[in-house]
């Protein structure tokens, strides 16, 4: 496909109606994708039983789908992790489609090409997010969490949300097949925007016309981004004097009881036996006695700061800050903060964005011989 | 009544003042005990080897950040200590602990453990937020009164088991109404009697547990179970009120990771045995028309339940971690005691007592054949 093709294909995006909110909007839309079987299911976040939180469900009854909850208010399980759940052993028979913020898709782009999702038939969607709020503020009263939610998407007013969906700058990037966009859509609708051949198919499919003009979601979603991106600078100049040099990283981290709950819900760790729960960190005792008594004492579990930077080093360049790692800490260490911090520079020294495109390769995975020059100069 | 020493200090004190004599006479050559670790004064087991390293020290400090029975595992994981440790844990570590060893995950020789009547620790929560420290003079009020502390973990204000069995020294706290003025530790082992023997601290005493004072306390904590309990046994309705209690888990393993009795290397919940194909979600999804993803929450809660309730110490360790706060410590205590009963078993109560599913006994539980 040629640039231009591929530029016509991006811009191709129809208005759809939602004369009861955005929600059933979106709905109604995918009832209809599923009754022209252009999908046979849908992986969508629904509530719990108890109604005190949310999950990812496989839908394949349409009745099911008047349950969804397109925009859930907390991330309890990152979209990526599901989608990886699923087709991680191989692709799906079934065409599914997938409705999940862009740090979600984004985070599914990365798995894939870290070959632990196959997307054949599955169409991602992605949505404009307002952010989520922090998980255990939410379940401390689920009621006035939604309440409190609900009022500020209204609004598009960041501040009860999460310190990283806060500052993030990404939060409506067209990344997945199909984009759904509200920002400044006129009342009662939304728009569709096709970002791939299969986002373009299913608006054919649809029988929908794709002349929507998308100018005024874009200017808004520019608008929001600037002021999203100065926050992120803002916060990370403040992380940054907090957490320079080593004795600040050590406090930082010093509450950490190396319960790797942070590993464990991260979309991109996704290391079947991680090394730092691997036999190589289990030494016999004269080991760590040897330690102890060069130091006079040492922290027992020992080197819970060289699991945080070593797992930063393995997944920052793929790190979407999507903050489930800081929403699972039991110990409120802003480690997604940090993290987000660091994948930033790391990924712009490689001018890759995580979950941006497919087709753009890890950085690790491709060689040039000329660049990172200023790293030679430094080190010889 | 057994040999004690009576050290006319604070407790906490006496006991960092044993250590560092026990370290410079080189009768050991390290300390597992809870330290502060920086400025701010945030608290984490530290294996110590230096007399002055222990002025930091905080042995019976109020919060358990990591279960040491876990953290003795890895210690003694690769084999025996050759150089002799002595470790500071409260009672439900040291079962903990007690459980590993009898599944070859740690070994008991060269170590030594002190160990206290137990006052409960608070929620790691209350140190994230950092006000434990301020809450220590209300804690330690509460011991002298010998009474629950205020805001204490459910694990501990419904816990019965707050004297330890098998340390060799054991710290009397709870009901103390001079504890910061006077130490008495009482030597319950030949090992504990020999290591302090003529040192050169406080005076040798014959003492004992105050029983009915104990008592006392025991019978407030029965009563906190009870409430615990009785509380969890309405939410947990058959299948449709577990769901309603898990539902909100979020798959981190978190519990599994941090409960001492749950050591396995690879997890059957982590295994490829609990990976699906996409044709396992097809079929799946045919019966029913919706599916969780990642599914198998319950499957999980109730996989590690069966796992672990026959050695649970119901420290409270899963409950602290939890992210989305699940009562997981009441459930699996309340569960666990129920199994444990059936076998007469205290997990951790003794290291020659086999744990019930490796023994067999030709005569038992007729009624179930029935």
């Amino acid at each position: 496909m040629s640039k231009n093709e591929e530029k016509k294909l991006r811009k191709k995006a129809a208005i759809l109606s939602a004369k009861n909110g955005i929600r059933e909007g979106i709905i109604d839309f995918l009832k209809k994708s599923m009754d022209r079987n252009i999908f046979d299911a849908v992986l969508i976040p629904m509530r719990v039983p108890a109604d005190d939180s949310f999950t990812y469900v496989l839908i394949r009854d349409k009745n099911l789908l008047k349950n969804a909850f397109p925009l859930p208010p907390v991330m309890s399980i990152q979209g990526g992790k599901a989608v990886s759940s699923i087709t991680r052993l191989g692709k799906s028979n079934i065409k599914i489609a997938a409705v999940m913020r862009p740090c979600e898709i984004r985070a599914t782009i990365e798995l894939t090409k870290l070959g632990q999702t196959n997307l054949e038939n599955i169409t991602l969607i992605g949505i404009d997010c307002p952010g989520v709020l922090p998980l255990s503020d939410f379940l401390n009263n689920p009621e006035e969490g939604m309440r409190l939610f609900d009022d500020a998407v209204s609004r598009w007013d960041d501040r009860i949300m999460r310190p990283v969906c806060q500052m993030c700058d990404k939060s409506s990037m067209i990344v997945g097949d199909l984009h759904i966009g509200f920002l400044d859509a006129e009342k009662d609708s939304f728009f569709i925007i096709s970002n791939s051949q299969k986002g373009s198919d299913v608006i054919d499919k649809l029988s929908i016309t794709p002349q929507a003009d998308i100018s005024s979601w874009q200017t808004k979603v520019e608008k929001i981004s600037e002021k999203k991106h100065k926050k992120r600078e803002e916060t990370f100049r403040e992380l940054k004097s907090k957490i320079d040099g080593l004795d600040n990283l050590l406090d930082t981290f010093s509450q950490c009881i190396s319960c790797h709950n942070c590993m464990k819900v991260c979309p991109v760790c996704y290391c079947r036996l991680c090394y730092f729960d691997s036999d190589k960190v289990k030494h016999p005792p004269e080991d760590y006695l040897e330690r102890a008594k060069t130091l006079g004492s040492i922290r027992f579990l020992p080197d819970t700061l060289l699991f945080q930077i070593g797992r930063m080093i393995h997944m920052s360049l793929s790190c979407v800050s999507c903050g489930s790692c800081e929403d699972a800490c039991p110990m409120s260490i802003p480690v997604a903060q940090i993290f987000s911090m660091v994948a930033d520079e790391t990924q712009s020294m490689f001018n890759y964005v995580s979950g941006r495109n497919l087709e753009e390769p890890l950085p690790l995975t491709t060689y040039k011989e000329d660049e990172l020059h200023e790293m030679e100069d430094t080190h010889g | 009544m057994v040999k004690a020493l009576k050290i006319n200090k604070d407790s906490e004190q006496a006991v960092i003042d044993l250590l560092k004599l026990l370290l410079e006479d080189n009768r050991i050559k390290g300390v597992l005990t809870l330290k502060k670790i920086n400025k701010k004064g945030d608290v984490a087991y530290t294996l110590i080897t230096r007399p002055d390293e222990l002025d930091d020290a905080v042995p019976f400090y109020p919060l358990m950040p990591i279960n040491a029975g876990k953290l003795l595992s890895r210690f003694t994981l690769k084999g025996k200590t050759r150089e002799p440790i002595i470790a500071v844990v409260k009672p439900c570590e040291l079962r903990g602990f007690i459980e590993l060893v009898k599944r070859n995950q740690g070994n008991l020789e060269n170590l030594f453990f002190i160990s206290s009547t137990c006052g409960g620790v608070y929620p790691i929560k209350m140190a994230v937020d950092g006000v434990v420290k301020n809450n220590l003079s209300r804690y330690w009020d509460a011991v002298k009164k010998n009474e629950n502390a205020a805001d204490l973990r459910p694990a501990c204000k419904g816990c019965e088991e707050f004297i330890p069995y098998t340390a060799d020294m054991t710290v009397d706290l709870i009901g103390k109404n001079d504890l910061d003025k006077q130490c008495v530790i009482l030597l319950n082992t030949k090992n504990g009697e020999q290591l302090v023997r003529n040192i050169k601290l406080g005076e040798f005493i014959e003492g004992e547990l105050d029983k009915e004072k104990l008592d006392k306390l025991r019978v407030k904590r029965e009563k906190e179970k009870k409430k615990i309990f009785d509380e969890i046994n309405a939410k947990i309705n058959g299948i449709d009120g577990l769901i309603d209690i898990f539902g909100r888990c979020i798959g981190c393993h978190g519990c599994m990771r941090v409960c001492p009795i749950c050591y396995c290397k690879l997890c059957e919940f982590e295994s490829p045995d609990s990976e699906y194909t996409p044709s396992n979600y097809e079929l799946e999804l045919k019966k029913r028309g919706g599916l969780r993803v990642p599914p198998g929450i319950l499957y999980y809660q109730l996989g590690r339940l069966t796992h672990v309730s026959i050695s649970c110490v119901g420290c409270g360790s899963c409950e602290d971690v939890c992210p989305v706060n699940i009562p997981l410590t009441s459930i699996f205590k309340k569960v666990g005691e129920s199994v444990q009963e059936l076998f007469n078993y205290i997990p951790g109560r003794n290291l020659e007592e086999d744990i019930p599913l490796i023994t067999f006994e030709k005569e038992e539980f007729a009624e179930i054949e029935e």
